[in-house]
């Protein structure tokens, strides 16, 4: 029920992002098409900024729920037992509060820029643009939430997100991963 | 004391698998809350939307994207045909291959994972089949590789000219003749040890089988002429390089080449904003860090420390690349560009080191630190796929790294290697 919801909103973030990073790439080269041609576009440098940060905080959300944030695994990896559960544990504490503090004061500062508007696009009001951070700190805490059963089984496994992405690769090259990763966890540790 | 007790935090929360971005804001909001009080607090979601909004930033996904489109289409597979056709014939051919096809490869990927898993998923098992040591096999793959960050178009410099606030595209140009000599000084190594432990050689030259290979590989080759021919030539910005990257890569792969589908399409896509997000989510925690940092001053205070300690700029320079291979160790080349190089910018100024000097010597530094265990990204990628163990790579991978090293020092006490070209083109 839980790998269900998760592998829904991995689908979803996903497909947010993929819009997100399309849209940058046309709203630079549209950019760069009007600049040759003599018509520059007042909006552009102001629009591509927000998709940016909009890709950071949804593409963060949909990292965390394929737990590919840049980090060490190599401690808890070597741990065993009850200690390998605590600090587990305690890193997932840690992950939430952090963006649990941000989402909390991400909507209170919403507040303040009540009537503000883009200073290209004076349609657009700046909650809208800054409202990525509360949203996307909620995001961010679903997915790691939901991601937790994946987590557990993967420590258990020694399967770390370097071995998990060598293996997308792999297989889009038509390699054959199970024997490709047979002596993978000597050399796990490492996230990239 | 305080900042010693938060870089203790900092390391203690990394080593425990919080991730790296997270750490530095968790750290981040203790120290402002130490500092300030609460109040503080409603600083924070706006430094972390600010931190992001950086503009020469925006080149980052655009050629992530790039490169996942180069990766997925079959270019990688003709420019190892094309480099085997050119070198190939020399004794150790399909060493001097791996070596020219990762600097071949860097000019359109700009990463070095991403080259090792595209080039060295092909490479790695043919060199095996051919009777290379499979160690000396992940070595040279991920030397080489790495070595590749250094020539342009380079995510690590990119990062660097946002953070520094100098100019990519000069970067860009200060990492052409270092790259090349880099991969002159590996290919040179590579040389000597075919002959010495007698590797095979590959088919013999034919002028036919290069211009065949040549032409079948020729829309390939006009993706560096177009990104860094427009960024050089002054026609776009980097970010605009990057935009432009992009759609060539998708004309290419779905119109010349045929063998994009939509499917492969859509996971470039995804690949490209995860892995731009997990970058920028690092950067964004860094800025709430350096919010912290440059109200109570250090890079100041460290500049000055330092100051007092010597007034010789070579010793500075010596100071700062232990510095940095020491961190490369342990931190993500991403991490260690966007933590540490604000901190030392001040220095840097004090001491009238030219800041695109100083990127180049930043961007090596974290080269070889992905060739240094425990932390060590690309050599671990390319032991993965070669299936041998990280630290009998690493003992093979010793003379590269010395390769790396020694060019390492060359840029950094002969500064006209990096910056020659940058004073020939813009003057000086």
């Amino acid at each position: 029920m839980i790998k269900q919801l998760a592998t829904s909103l991995e689908r979803i973030l996903e497909a947010f992002s993929v819009a997100l990073i399309l849209s940058m790439a046309f709203v630079i080269v549209f950019g760069v098409i009007m600049r040759k041609s003599g018509a520059s576009l007042i909006w552009y440098d102001e629009v591509a900024s927000i998709l940016l940060v909009w890709i950071t905080y949804f593409g963060s959300a949909t990292a965390a729920i394929k737990r590919s944030h840049m980090g060490f695994s190599g401690v808890l990896f070597g741990l065993k037992g009850i200690q390998q559960k605590i600090v587990f544990w305690f890193s997932e504490i840690v992950v939430i509060g952090f963006f649990g503090v941000v989402g909390i004061y991400g909507w209170t500062v919403l507040g303040f820029f009540q009537g503000e508007t883009l200073v290209s696009l004076p349609w657009l009001p700046v909650t809208v643009a800054q409202s990525v951070i509360p949203i996307g700190s909620a995001l961010f805490i679903i997915a790691e939430l939901l991601s937790i059963p994946q987590a557990l089984e993967d420590m258990a496994m020694g399967r770390d997100h370097d071995q998990a992405e060598l293996e997308e690769y792999a297989e889009e090259c038509g390699l054959d991963t199970e024997e490709l990763f047979a002596d993978r966890k000597r050399t796990a540790g490492v996230k990239s | 004391m305080i900042y010693l007790l938060l870089f203790g935090v900092l390391l203690a929360l990394v080593m425990i698998n919080v991730p790296i971005a997270i750490s530095i804001g968790v750290v981040a909001i203790g120290g402002m809350l130490l500092a300030s009080g609460a109040d503080s607090m409603l600083n924070v979601p706006l430094a972390l939307y600010d931190g992001a909004t950086k503009f020469p930033l925006l080149a980052i996904p655009l050629f992530v994207l790039a490169g996942e489109l180069m990766n997925t289409s079959s270019i990688s597979r003709r420019l190892i045909d094309l480099v085997s056709a050119m070198i190939g014939f020399v004794r150790g051919g399909l060493a001097m291959v791996n070596i020219g096809v990762s600097m071949f490869f860097a000019e359109i990927s700009g990463s070095a994972v991403a080259d090792v898993a595209a080039t060295g998923s092909v490479l790695m098992p043919a060199m095996k089949k051919k009777g290379y040591d499979p160690h000396f096999v992940a070595a040279i793959t991920s030397s080489s590789a790495s070595l590749a960050i250094i020539i342009p178009p380079s995510i690590s410099m990119i990062l660097y000219g946002a953070i520094a606030d100098t100019s990519i595209v000069k970067l860009f140009l200060a990492g052409v003749i270092p790259g090349v000599l880099g991969g002159g000084m590996m290919m040179a190594l590579a040389y000597y040890l075919a002959i010495r432990y007698n590797f095979p050689r590959e088919d013999a030259f034919s002028l036919k089988v290069l211009g065949q290979k040549f032409r079948e590989s020729a829309w390939a080759l006009l993706l560096p002429i177009i990104i860094l021919g427009g960024i050089f030539g002054g026609i776009v910005t980097a970010t605009e390089g990057a935009g432009l990257a992009v759609l060539a890569a998708l004309g290419i792969g779905i119109f010349v080449y045929k063998e994009l589908t939509v499917k492969q399409l859509y996971r470039c896509m995804v690949r490209a904003s995860v892995q731009t997000a997990t970058v920028m989510l690092l950067v964004a925690t860094s800025a709430l860090l350096g919010l912290y940092l440059t109200e109570a001053r250090l890079p100041q205070h460290m500049a000055q420390a330092i100051m007092d300690f010597t007034d010789s700029q070579i010793a500075v320079l010596m100071l700062l690349n232990l510095l940095f291979l020491v961190l490369g160790m342990f931190l993500h080349g991403a991490a260690a560009i966007i933590l540490v190089v604000p901190m030392v910018l001040p220095l840097i100024h004090q001491f009238g080191i030219d800041p695109i000097h100083f990127g180049l010597i930043v961007t090596l530094n974290l080269a070889i630190g992905q060739q240094t265990p425990p932390v060590a990204s690309v050599l671990a990628t390319a032991c993965s796929i070669a299936k041998v163990d990280i630290w009998r790579t690493s003992y093979a991978n010793l003379p590269f790294i010395g390769v790396l090293f020694g060019l390492l020092m060359l840029i950094t006490y002969v500064p006209s290697i990096s910056l020659g070209l940058v004073h020939l083109v813009y003057g000086s």
